[in-house]
């Protein structure tokens, strides 16, 4: 269309566009004269243009896109990549895939299930099919999955030097290294491995393989914390092998020596179950009853009946002069060695309680065949071969267990062979050490010298997922895959057979362990795929265990079923226990000669021998004891503290020979005096951003030449040194002490006890309390199903599996030792302590506490905004979105379970620790993540009721109580905690809730809370 | 002593003319403000800026800057929020209830007390807004009509809250306004600059001191007066609801409406008698704010003083009464406990220091009335803290006690409260008169006609000889 045209068809029909138009103003037709801005229709050079055409233009610019595209993503290693235009069988979005695995958080191996959603691993439980942890897991296994997306983790091959660290490529490594281990093999010099324990039948064949290839390599395989002095007192008493494991269900007495069986000792997960079926409140009233004599208060100690103080190196005479006693009133033929003191000198001498001691003795005699004496892994070999004569002279052998015993591929090595490889390694006859995943920089004792011999190795290696102190000192780090990313098999139990795969491809260039040293085993540098380990695992089961298993199955069958149950479990026993060696206590040595105060180095509750110093949330776990977070310390007792002057937060400097270290003071209830207890693996000195310098290293008190055992010094001097520190804890340390304050919980109903004795005689006699109370408001009607939860403080021993089950479910964040000290930890779930008596024997309790999801909740009332109501179903919700952060919910919160984000905790924590690349990938997406501002709480984990319902309206059939389990429910080892439809009369939880010891905590508040807890029944003896 | 109750003392001393008191009440508006004014100003804005930029990083960062913590989810922001209601309680009182009672001593102070009324409580308006986690979502607690059909709970007293103030304030300004009207015209009449002229002209109204103007003028006054005076009790009774309605032992008490009540008169007449003593002597107001004015004021004082004491004495017979352990240890704890230093100044400061004003002689001594009205505010701000801070501390379960540690900013922002009160004092004692101009001239003596007084009758009808 040209102008002219189109001016005079305008003029000849009259069309007009607007009133100028139409007005025959100028001005419009001026600017229809110029339909074109000056200059465009302007005839154009071609000269003048870009020689590039339109044409040429576009290819270029595809081409580069593509290029582009293609060139960032080295796709083509990851193997065939397809894009979900067709949606997988496995993955329905927004459904989670659990796939059944191995924890390797320690070296109990529990199976576990991991729960997947688009992919990405977001919570780790146990796997019920599982015959030894039955389902559960503990905090740290919980906690795990946060460390596949620690940002700290090494991302490619590290080669380390003064100038700083280079990243390398995997085959720079794998060539450099096949020449370098062949170099040494050749020429004869030793190549060490420093690994920890191995609990893989097909790991212990990868490093066979390896020592074929290069017959120069050696295995030393170490844990700071393992069962070396019982394996070795068994040895002693009985016969080479294993020590047997425990009916802990079946005894009636249990009597524990410096033993945290329920925390931190042996497979707690299983203990804690065995051991909480003889304290079931709901269904019996037969209760076991428990000793515990200890230095310091433990979980094991706050469960106990009876507790008595003493220094761990007082133990071994404890026993002998309970031998003494015990022989001397039973007659026994096994004699406790001559020169024991008896028993009642013991007792006067160390001022234990000798009622609490009298009962032990009786106990223990009267329930012969059904009673267990158990000593701690940490005490000495003599005391393990006198606790075996004991058992062996009552007839508790019958408690041992023959169905189950524990295996080890690899015999840990010795003090010998260490103290042999740091010789070969100073003389220059170790060409190359490869730190198998250990550290043994921070766990090994200074005295052996191991770093400065680790300088005079040529070619050293550590493969690892993050940089630890001993990778300071190798040349070369190597970054190893997480479990998630791994394959592997294990078996640490007999016959029990369980396979670890991997969820999630590797997030770096990282590798298997297990892969490397197979490639390296192979000689050839283009040996190592993806696959190969996973090839390596199915060869072997197919030879051993698929040929043993006699299976009707072909073996891919067989091997699929495996994976997907995660364990196979063959027919083995444990070998009868051979005869008791009565010699034995006769190689008892008398203790040497003790000081007044006794070092005692033990195991810590949450980040394991260190190696979990970098996840936040296991670092923010308030111990179970003293609810400090993020930190060692000394713990002693009121009176020792009083003797040096010392308060809580002062400095104690502990010497022991030539090795001091200072620590911050906890003044601990239920102290032996003089002890001084410290738990080891804090004060990393390079764990990554979250670990780095949290605690006090106490590691390097230890020494390989100890005269009692590494862990405990009798010979320790303390003394006040200068300086403050600041412990942070979730609790105050206050009730004790304060008059006013003592004895709160039990005065306002917060806990209610009995003893199983009152309760026999009459089930009735916990008041029940008055529930229907006037009200002026309508109480709320709840017709359909209604949530409530019950928790059994007999069964509750304070593990804190629960609490990181609740954090990793329900995106709660770490928000630092600052913030908590502020009073402002986030946790959803929390386990209160009390005590009562004195400060010396104080009596303990532990108290799961959460949202009580009141019927007549006093939150609700407050909320200005109606930010906080209650559902149909007797849920107490929180509208994250509606909520301005009044915070007078909390304030009008009886319980003070809510939770208020005074910052934008994610962000906050370490100025963004946890906004970096990947953690957010951790994040359970049926969870908000609240934001600052934002009031938060327990919501009964509405996501999985919300599940339930949905699978319940989609199988067309009415919800039931049992189709949910809350995440605290499911992570609690002794099935504390139960969960369900109050309504429904047949369903646990209202038999719960009509029980006899069945109260509710503030009942007076006419709040109607819906956690049902039963009564603490203590099984003493009736006081005459 | 022979005293005659049947004559009428004069609360103005001397026998100022009407003109001397346009003069004398309108030249702080008529005058360049003085070097001492500027400094007090710097003085003020510079606590406001402290104020600003706390409440910046607060905004920035979250409440996190603050002490607050589980369980004291209330601190300083809930502490300043009723001590500056509390400070406004004064105003009104002595604006309305006094006017009501015909106390007409009330007069030389009614103006100013009412100002600071309604720069109080626009103080404490800030601390509900900004101690909330998401400022910017405050309007959630305004009931309006919206698309998801979300009323407000209006069984919270946070809401009751929302209501009481915002009522209160308006209602105060508009008392306040209407009073301020009459002056305004005579400030429009007197003043040269045009500006001022203007402005002074849109808010007189049009006045022309008319005896229609006056009649109706007084018939309003009145009413508002009528208005303001429950208010006077509800919003200081509502402010306790805040605390009273909730579980916590401390807190859940009947006693809190006439003691919250009675403290805030008390903090109130404090501040008032406090700026007063200043003003009067800058402004040479001394006859006109007597002596006797002030005494009168701090017989207030001591008695809601005492009435505050009782208060306390009876709080802790209560919690003995009623057999309840947590209430009994809340309170013992208060004394006794880790907040007992907070505890001990309250007391000092409420109910000892404002009895010394049994003395005439020390109601009558300006230093020292001056110091204990001083004692009287730092003890209202502490016992609000007390009330606040050490229930929350320590409540049912023991296991979730912490102590609360306020942080820089709290202070910074209580600074800046004050910082933002008393820059809004000092513009308007500059601004428009502190006295009210129209009342003043109706109780000098002789302004009114009397039965028997007909001797001096040139002050007969003042106001008609202003209009002119």
């Amino acid at each position: 269309m040209n102008n002219s045209k189109n001016e005079s068809s305008g003029k000849d029909y009259n069309y007009w566009r607007s009133l100028k138009e139409l007005n025959n103003n100028p001005e419009a037709f001026d600017q229809k004269a110029n339909e074109f801005m000056k200059g465009v229709t302007d005839d154009f050079e071609i000269s003048g243009m870009s020689p590039v055409s339109r044409r040429k233009f576009l290819a270029l610019l595809s081409a580069s896109v593509a290029f582009a595209a293609s060139s960032c993503t080295n796709y083509h290693s990851h193997g065939e990549i397809i894009p979900y235009n067709k949606k997988p069988e496995e993955v329905t979005p927004g459904i989670p895939n659990l796939y059944a695995s191995t924890c390797t958080g320690c070296s109990n191996a529990c199976g576990i299930l991991i729960k997947t959603r688009e992919g990405r691993p977001i919570k780790v439980d146990g796997n019920p099919d599982h015959p030894v942890n039955k389902g559960k897991i503990c905090a740290i296994g919980q906690a795990s999955v946060i460390n596949l997306y620690d940002p700290n983790r090494l991302k490619t091959p590290v080669a380390i030097s003064q100038e700083g660290n280079s990243s390398i490529n995997w085959k720079t490594v794998d060539e450099g290294m096949i020449a370098e281990l062949e170099k040494a093999s050749s020429s004869g010099k030793q190549i060490a491995i420093i690994s920890g324990r191995i609990s893989s039948p097909s790991e212990k064949m990868v490093l066979d393989n390896f020592i074929a290839k290069y017959p120069t390599a050696r295995v030393y395989s170490y844990e700071l914390f393992e069962n070396g002095v019982r394996n070795a007192a068994w040895n002693r008493s009985y016969a080479p092998g294993s020590f047997p494991l425990i009916q802990w269900d079946q005894a009636k007495v249990i009597v524990s020596l410096e033993g945290d069986f329920l925390a931190n000792e042996g497979h707690a997960i299983e203990n804690i179950q065995m051991f909480s079926k003889g304290r079931d409140g709901f269904l019996n009233k037969d209760f076991n009853r428990l000793y515990v004599v200890e230095a310091t208060m433990t979980p094991t100690g706050m469960a106990a009946d009876y507790r008595l103080r003493l220094k761990p190196d007082r133990q071994l005479d404890f026993v002998l002069s309970l031998m003494n006693e015990i022989g001397e009133r039973t007659k026994s033929s096994i004699k406790a060695p001559s020169g024991t003191s008896s028993l009642k000198d013991f007792v006067k001498n160390e001022n234990m309680l000798a009622g609490t001691v009298e009962h032990l003795v009786q106990d223990l005699i009267d329930n012969r065949g059904s009673a267990i004496v158990y000593a701690g892994s940490l005490l000495p070999e003599d005391v393990h071969v006198a606790v075996n004569a004991l058992n062996e002279m009552l007839g508790n052998t019958r408690l041992y267990r023959t169905d189950q015993a524990e295996v080890l591929q690899i015999p840990f090595a010795q003090k010998q062979d260490l103290e042999n490889l740091v010789g070969e390694m100073n003389k220059g006859n170790v060409q190359v050490i490869i730190h198998y995943d250990t550290n043994p920089i921070f766990d090994l004792p200074q005295d052996y010298g191991y770093a400065d011999a680790l300088k005079k190795v040529p070619f050293s290696i550590a493969m690892l997922e993050q940089e630890n102190e001993t990778s300071a000192l190798c040349r070369y780090a190597l970054p190893i895959s997480h479990d998630f990313e791994s394959w592997g098999d294990f078996n640490t139990r007999m016959g029990i057979f369980s396979l670890r795969q991997p969820v999630i491809y590797p997030l770096y260039s990282t590798r298997q362990k297990e892969a490397i040293l197979l490639s390296w085993a192979s000689g050839d540098s283009k040996f190592y795929k993806d696959t190969v380990y996973h090839d390596f695992i199915m060869n072997n089961w197919e030879k051993g265990l698929f040929a043993s298993a006699k299976s009707p199955l072909d073996f891919r069958t067989f091997w699929l079923t495996a994976l997907e149950n995660g364990v196979v479990v063959l027919p083995e026993n444990a070998p009868a226990p051979a005869g008791f060696k009565a010699a034995s206590l006769s190689e008892i040595k008398p203790p040497s000669k003790a000081g007044r105060y006794t070092l005692y180095l033990k195991g810590n509750y949450s980040i394991g021998d260190g190696r979990y110093a970098n996840n936040g949330f296991l670092q923010e776990l308030p111990h179970p004891v003293t609810k400090v977070v993020w930190d060692n310390y000394a713990f002693i007792s009121p009176k020792t503290a009083e003797e040096f002057g010392l308060e809580m937060n002062d400095m104690v400097e502990v010497k022991v020979g030539s090795r001091k270290q200072e620590f911050p003071v906890f003044i601990q209830p239920g102290t032996a005096d003089g002890a001084v207890v410290v738990e080891l693996g804090y004060g990393r000195r390079k764990a990554g951003e979250v670990g780095t310098g949290t605690g006090v290293n106490a590691n390097i008190l230890m020494s390989k030449d100890a005269p009692v055992t590494p862990f405990i010094y009798n010979d320790a001097q303390i003394r006040k040194a200068s300086g403050a520190y600041k412990l942070v804890t979730t609790q105050e340390q206050h009730t004790i002490e304060d008059t006013r304050a003592k004895d709160a919980h039990k005065r306002r109903g917060i806990i209610r006890e009995g003893t199983v004795d009152e309760y026999k005689k009459n089930p009735g006699f916990l008041e029940k309390e008055e529930r229907e109370k006037i009200s002026m408001n309508k109480n709320p009607e709840y017709l359909g199903v209604k949530w409530a939860m019950g928790i059994d403080l007999n069964k509750c021993v304070g593990c804190n599996a629960c609490v990181t089950a609740c954090d990793i479910e329900n995106n709660v964040p770490v928000v630092g030792k600052e913030q908590v000290d502020k009073g402002r930890i986030m946790h959803w779930f929390r386990v209160d302590r009390y005590y009562s008596g004195t400060a010396e024997d104080p009596v303990s309790y532990t108290q799961p506490m959460l949202c009580q999801h009141c019927d007549t909740a006093p939150c609700e009332n407050v909320c200005p905004v109606a930010a906080t109501t209650h559902s149909p179903d007797g849920l107490n919700q929180m509208v994250y979105n509606r909520c301005v952060g009044t915070r007078y919910c909390s304030n009008n919160c009886p319980y003070k379970v809510r939770r208020f984000n005074f910052f934008n905790f994610r962000d906050h924590f370490a100025d963004g620790y946890y906004l970096q690349e990947p953690v957010e990938m951790v994040y359970n997406p049926e969870v908000t993540v609240r934001s600052r501002g934002v009031m938060e709480k327990c919501t009964f984990c509405v996501q999985r009721i919300m599940q339930a319902r949905e699978n319940a309206i989609e199988e067309n059939r009415e919800l039931k109580g049992s189709d949910v389990q809350t995440a605290c429910q499911q992570a609690c080892p002794s099935e504390a905690i139960v969960f369900g439809d109050a309504n429904d009369p047949d369903s646990i939880i209202s038999k719960f809730r009509a029980h006899n010891l069945g109260y509710h905590v503030l009942v007076d508040l006419n709040t109607r809370p819906n956690i049902t807890y039963l009564a603490k029944l203590r099984n003493i003896h009736p006081e005459v | 002593m022979s005293i005659d109750y049947s004559k009428e003392f004069s609360v103005i001393e001397g026998k100022p003319t009407l003109a001397e008191i346009n003069d004398l009440i309108a030249r702080p508006t008529e005058t360049r403000p003085d070097r001492g004014y500027y400094i007090a100003l710097t003085i003020t804005l510079s606590m406001l800026l402290i104020g600003i930029v706390c409440l910046g990083l607060t905004f920035y960062y979250g409440i996190g800057m603050w002490g607050n913590n589980q369980p004291v989810g209330w601190g300083f922001g809930i502490v300043n929020f009723v001590f500056w209601v509390g400070i406004g309680h004064a105003g009104t009182l002595i604006s309305a209830i006094l006017f009501l009672f015909r106390q007409k001593w009330r007069n030389g102070i009614a103006r100013f007390s009412e100002g600071m009324t309604i720069f109080a409580v626009m103080t404490a308006g800030i601390f509900p807004l900004i101690h909330v986690g998401r400022p910017w979502l405050a309007a959630y607690l305004f009931p309006y009509p919206n698309e998801h059909g979300i009323w407000v709970n209006f069984i919270s007293p946070l809401v009751w809250d929302v209501f009481a103030v915002s009522t209160y304030l308006t209602v105060s300004l508009i008392f306040w306004y209407v009073g301020l009207i009459p002056d305004l015209a005579s400030l429009r009449d007197r003043t040269t600059g045009k500006i001022k002229k203007l402005i002074y002209s849109v808010f007189s109204l049009g006045w022309r001191h008319s005896n229609r103007h006056w009649h109706h003028y007084e018939m309003v006054y009145l009413v508002l007066a009528g208005f303001a005076t429950p208010l006077v009790l509800s919003v200081h009774t509502i402010v306790s609801f805040d605390f009273a309605v909730s579980v916590l032992p401390g807190w859940h008490s009947t006693i809190f409406p006439p003691y919250f009540v009675a403290g805030a008169v008390f903090s109130g007449f404090a501040m008032v008698q406090n700026v007063l003593i200043v003003v009067r002597k800058i402004f040479h107001y001394e006859h006109i704010i007597t002596i006797d004015t002030l005494e009168k004021m701090n017989k207030i004082i001591l008695l809601t003083g005492s009435m505050v004491g009782y208060s306390y004495g009876m709080e802790f017979f209560i919690a003995w009464y009623s057999g309840n352990p947590v209430e009994q240890f809340v309170f013992i704890n208060r004394a006794f406990g880790p907040y007992a230093w907070a505890y001990w100044i309250m007391v000092t400061c409420n109910v000892i220091s404002p009895q010394l004003f049994w003395f005439k002689k020390i109601r009558r001594t300006i230093p020292v009335m001056f110091v204990i009205g001083v004692f009287v505010n730092v003890g209202m701000w502490f016992e609000r803290f007390v009330i606040v801070v050490s229930s929350l501390s320590r409540d049912f379960l023991p296991s979730s006690w912490r102590y609360f540690t306020p942080t820089p900013v709290d202070l910074g922002i209580l600074l800046g409260s004050f910082g933002f009160f008393f820059t809004w004092i000092l513009l308007f004692i500059k601004t428009l008169p502190v006295v009210s101009i129209a009342e003043i001239k109706g109780v000098i003596e002789g302004s009114q006609i009397e039965h028997h007084a007909a001797e001096d009758s040139t002050s007969f009808r003042p106001r008609q000889q202003e209009g002119m």
